[in-house]
């Protein structure tokens, strides 16, 4: 087979360079991501403030080139279609999407002894046990997010989001909105399972009768919900529009309709709710993994930038002392009662092969019903 | 068809003796330019040669290249490669499609949306295609058909949020709804068949209305003016004249139509319900919540595209002669 | 021409072109809304906005960028897919049914198969990601597009045209260019406006092949994240106004062009 690989891309190549397509003057090419004094980073609009990137500039003479990226698949394909070479340095990650990259070559671990700053995170993420895979840190952690139950104050009371009953109940039919895929985790946990299915990996037909049963309700219920979604950004405006008054969302995109003002509010039931970690990491084989090494290390030293994130994606900054850089309504929109909190878990990746090749299926089967 | 032309007329000042020597004239009597255009076109072999250099060029390069990678792809066991394992050859994932429901509803039900948005679109374009070429003046058309492009310049997305504070239940129409007094409790429009269709005839308008404009547009209008003297009514003259003759541009924006909305993603996941989920949207699926699915992906993609194009290729044939100037 | 058809086409294209009109009214409305967000009620007004976005020299290099892979996308996607339709449509030769599939083939693909599929070619020719393969990737996409157009409108032309050219001693290049290409003039505004506006509206090509440098959807995806807000409106309506510019000089100056010849 490779003797066939390498006679097409000979092909490719001469037949590329036959028609012109190689014949571009070097202006129109790509800045060199390989270049001495450049660190290339994969990151969501504004979490690299604009004047850190430049104080940066100025005391480094590293160039910061900054791609903005919109979500975790894509960003995926696309380090996984450059493989081996990448043209970065840092992606950014959220923690329970680790294992496939790591599994897939991705990432290079993370030498925590070369950030000076690293205990400038609040230890309940750098240390904690979803970090390490293969015994190796992987990333550092910047943002901290978790699934919720957003509602319209207006309409529901705070009595009645107390579990996730409220969001299958007939008074809110046609009111509700929710991401599939995430829903499913959070129906196990709700029925009383391991939603992360570490507890059955060794078990697979008793994993395969819990994600049956999840999605089993979850097709009972359809006819209840409005929307299945995908974005941030779309639920958002689904409570803009009035077009639901419940919904399962995300702790970033729900804060910032709180901040903006909005009658929303947003609470973990009781049942519980799992959490994830957008974490900085060094790609595999990165062109520069030194000047890495130094903008992670700077971007760790600001207490202030770690609130710009927030700001910029609702989501809770993972920086000791970022709190003082947020207004009180920002304050409010990103903390929890001891009590909600008590039944956080963060999503663990150690099953997710197991828990995927039984929750995508049912995804598309519930989609399909 | 021997309607006289008046595209014809202006030829005769390429090579008019005694008039203007102009560029295309000058050229023909080049020595160098007599010498090169003898070699190439000498026979009518050459002349094909000549002509099916670049687009055959071009398909094998451009287009197998990245196809026969997907096809490839789909065969695998898995990919991109993973570290120490070398990929499998496997019929699973195409196998896969054929097994389950699941995957067969979007299937068809892509289909059927494509079609019925075809349909729709075809008929709400052909009379504005229609105006633009049967009653704007010449000198304003171009102006009017950009009036008409304006819209598309704003990106799907935007355009695509914009239609849902149109459309949501404290969106535009129910809040003028209601301060009308007509209803007391917002109509629900959003997430139905309904803003589907509101958001995917935006985007296919266009490609329906180009087309038609360009078949309807060299219509002569002494034809039509003809019939009508010999006492044909506006239905008659329709049927007879205007729809056969502009049959090639119905053929080519049903085509691109039915071609284009077979993969729309983003406006069918904002703008569809629970209920209407497309292929596209199975098929990203796999690429963007399972990211480790390429082969499963590559396979499905595969399969819409010999679908689409099969679907095509009968649809074509359908139109009879018309289908035939495209495919002979 | 009865008047009563008149009227009935121009009720008919009026409210289309009202259809088209009120989701950009809206969106260029919302772009003034003092809140982080877009939608009803409007409780306050502001300016600030379309005030940030000028301050953006950001916006204005990518509004460039995005036009001008726009352009050169469509120069090439014309030339390649004329080139196409002049030898797919009037040639006879077996295979043509294949061959004329192939040509189709990437209008059909799911965007972001291609995306992937072009971008790990690209690798394959040695060709970086940035404006080059973003060119090559929508050009890849708009070459059928042109082609099927082109095809329609060259059906149609009558023979008699290029004989009578070759009768006055054109060549087939002379005759290609002083006749048939004249008459394509429609097809080709057409599909040159497609083009503009399939890559222009591209994202999932532009961000798979492109580099450090984002065009505009890429852009717009991004500020998306943190919600839509009228920010994303006042780019937009930005843009769409100097489109709108742009397209009435295009639209001006190729009728002086005319009026010359």
């Amino acid at each position: 087979m490779t003797k066939l690989v390498i006679n097409r891309r000979h092909l490719l190549k001469t037949g590329a360079a036959g028609t012109g397509l190689l014949a571009a003057p070097a202006y129109l090419r790509s800045t060199a991501a390989r270049a001495s004094g450049v660190v290339n980073v994969w990151t969501y609009a504004n979490f690299i403030p604009d004047d850190f990137k430049a104080e940066f500039e100025k005391e480094t003479g590293i160039q910061i080139q900054i791609r903005l990226v919109d979500d975790q698949g894509k960003q995926f394909n696309l380090l996984a279609a450059e493989a081996p070479d990448p043209s970065t340095d840092i992606v950014t990650v959220a923690g329970h999407r680790f294992l496939q990259f790591i599994s897939s070559d991705l990432l290079a671990p993370l030498d925590t002894d070369r950030l000076k700053n690293w205990g400038n995170i609040n230890p309940i993420y750098s240390e904690s046990d979803w970090a390490t895979i293969n015994g190796n840190k992987w990333g550092a952690p910047i943002l901290s997010g978790m699934e919720i139950l957003a509602y319209n104050t207006e309409v529901v009371s705070e009595d009645e989001v107390k579990s996730w009953d409220v969001l299958f109940s007939e008074k809110y039919s046609g009111q509700t909105a929710y991401t599939i895929q995430d829903m499913m985790s959070v129906v196990m946990l709700y029925k009383g399972y391991d939603g992360n299915m570490v507890a059955y990996m060794d078990d697979p037909e008793k994993a395969a009768e819990i994600v049956g049963e999840a999605r089993d309700f979850l097709i009972e219920k359809k006819p209840l919900v409005r929307k299945y979604y995908d974005a941030g950004a779309e639920v958002q405006q689904m409570f803009i529009n009035q077009d639901i008054t419940l919904a399962h969302a995300w702790n970033g995109p729900i804060a910032k309709l709180i901040t903006d003002g909005f009658p929303v509010d947003m609470t973990i039931p009781k049942e519980g709710t799992y959490g994830f970690v957008y974490t900085l990491n060094i790609a595999n084989n990165a062109p520069n993994a030194d000047n890495a090494y130094k903008l992670l290390d700077a971007l760790l030293a600001n207490s202030e930038v770690g609130a710009r994130m927030t700001q910029s994606s609702g989501f809770i900054s993972t920086y000791k002392g970022a709190d003082q850089y947020l207004s009180d309504i920002e304050k409010k929109a990103s903390s929890f009662t001891e009590e909600e909190l008590a039944g956080l878990q963060f999503f663990r990746a150690e099953a997710n092969e197991l828990k995927y090749k039984l929750v995508d299926p049912a995804v598309e089967e519930i989609k399909a019903a | 068809m021997a309607h006289a032309e008046s595209d014809t007329a202006d030829l005769g000042k390429a090579s008019a003796p005694g008039g203007r020597m102009n560029f295309w004239g000058a050229l023909l009597q080049n020595g160098a330019y007599q010498t090169l255009s003898n070699t190439l076109f000498k026979t009518q072999r050459r002349q094909f040669v000549m002509l099916a250099s670049l687009p055959l060029l071009w398909i094998v390069f451009a287009n197998l290249g990245p196809i026969v990678e997907m096809f490839w792809i789909g065969f695998l066991d898995s990919y991109p490669p993973k570290v120490g394992y070398e990929p499998k050859l496997t019929f699973a994932n195409w196998a896969a499609f054929f097994q389950d429901r699941v995957f067969i509803v979007p299937f068809f039900r892509t289909l059927a949306f494509s079609l019925i948005f075809t349909v729709i679109t075809l008929l709400i374009t052909y009379p504005v295609a229609y105006f633009l070429a049967k009653h704007v003046k010449r000198k304003n058309q171009l102006l009017f058909l950009l009036l008409l492009l304006i819209p598309f310049w704003v990106g799907e997305i935007v355009r695509t949020y914009a239609i849902m504070i149109l459309l949501g239940n404290n969106g535009a129409v129910n809040l003028v709804l209601k301060s009308l007094g007509l209803i007391d409790r917002p109509i629900p429009f959003m997430y139905t068949g309904f803003s589907l269709g509101v958001g995917i005839i935006y985007l296919t308008a266009l490609y329906m209305l180009l087309p038609l404009y360009s078949a309807l547009e060299k219509i002569p209008d002494n034809y039509l003016e003809a019939a009508a003297d010999l006492g044909a009514g506006a239905w008659t003259r329709f049927r007879r004249i205007t729809l056969p003759l502009s049959k090639e541009g119905i053929a080519s924006g049903c085509t691109l139509v039915f071609l284009i909305s077979t993969g729309y993603y983003a406006t069918p996941v904002l703008l569809g319900g629970p209920r209407s989920t497309v292929f596209a949207e199975t098929i990203a699926g796999f690429f963007h919540v399972a990211g480790d699915q390429w082969p499963m992906g590559a396979a499905f993609s595969s399969i819409m595209l010999i679908a689409t194009l099969a679907a095509t290729g009968i649809f074509l044939k359908l139109m009879g002669r018309g289908g035939k100037g495209m495919i002979r | 021409m009865t008047r009563h058809t008149r009227i009935v086409m121009s009720v008919v294209y009026w409210a289309f072109v009202i259809y088209l009109f009120v989701p950009l009214a809206l969106m260029v409305t919302m772009g003034f809304k003092d809140s982080k967000f877009i939608g009803f009620p409007i409780r306050a007004w502001t300016f600030d906005w379309y005030a940030t976005v000028m301050q953006d020299t950001q916006v204005l290099a990518v509004f460039g960028y995005s036009m001008a892979i726009a352009v050169s996308t469509t120069v090439l996607s014309l030339i390649i897919g004329t080139w196409m339709a002049t030898f797919l449509g009037p040639n006879m030769f077996r295979g043509k049914a294949i061959v004329f599939a192939l040509a189709c083939l990437p209008a059909v693909i799911p965007g972001i198969i291609s995306a992937i599929a072009l971008r790990i070619f690209a690798r394959l020719i040695d060709i970086e990601p940035g404006m080059l393969a973003i060119i090559l990737g929508h050009t890849v996409h708009n070459v059928p597009f042109v082609a099927l157009v082109v095809m329609a409108r060259l059906s149609t032309q009558p023979k008699s045209h290029i004989e009578a050219a070759r009768d006055l001693g054109a060549d087939s290049i002379v005759a290609f260019f002083r006749v048939t290409l004249p008459y394509l003039k429609p097809a080709l505004i057409g599909a040159g406006i497609f083009c503009m506006l399939l890559s222009f509206d591209d994202f999932v090509r532009a961000f798979f092949l492109g580099g450090y440098q984002p065009t505009l959807p890429v852009l717009i995806f991004a500020k998306l994240r943190s919600g839509m807000s009228p920010e994303i409106n006042a780019i937009s309506t930005i843009v769409l106004i100097m489109t709108a510019i742009l397209g009435l000089w295009a639209e001006r100056s190729m009728r002086r062009l005319n009026k010359g010849s």
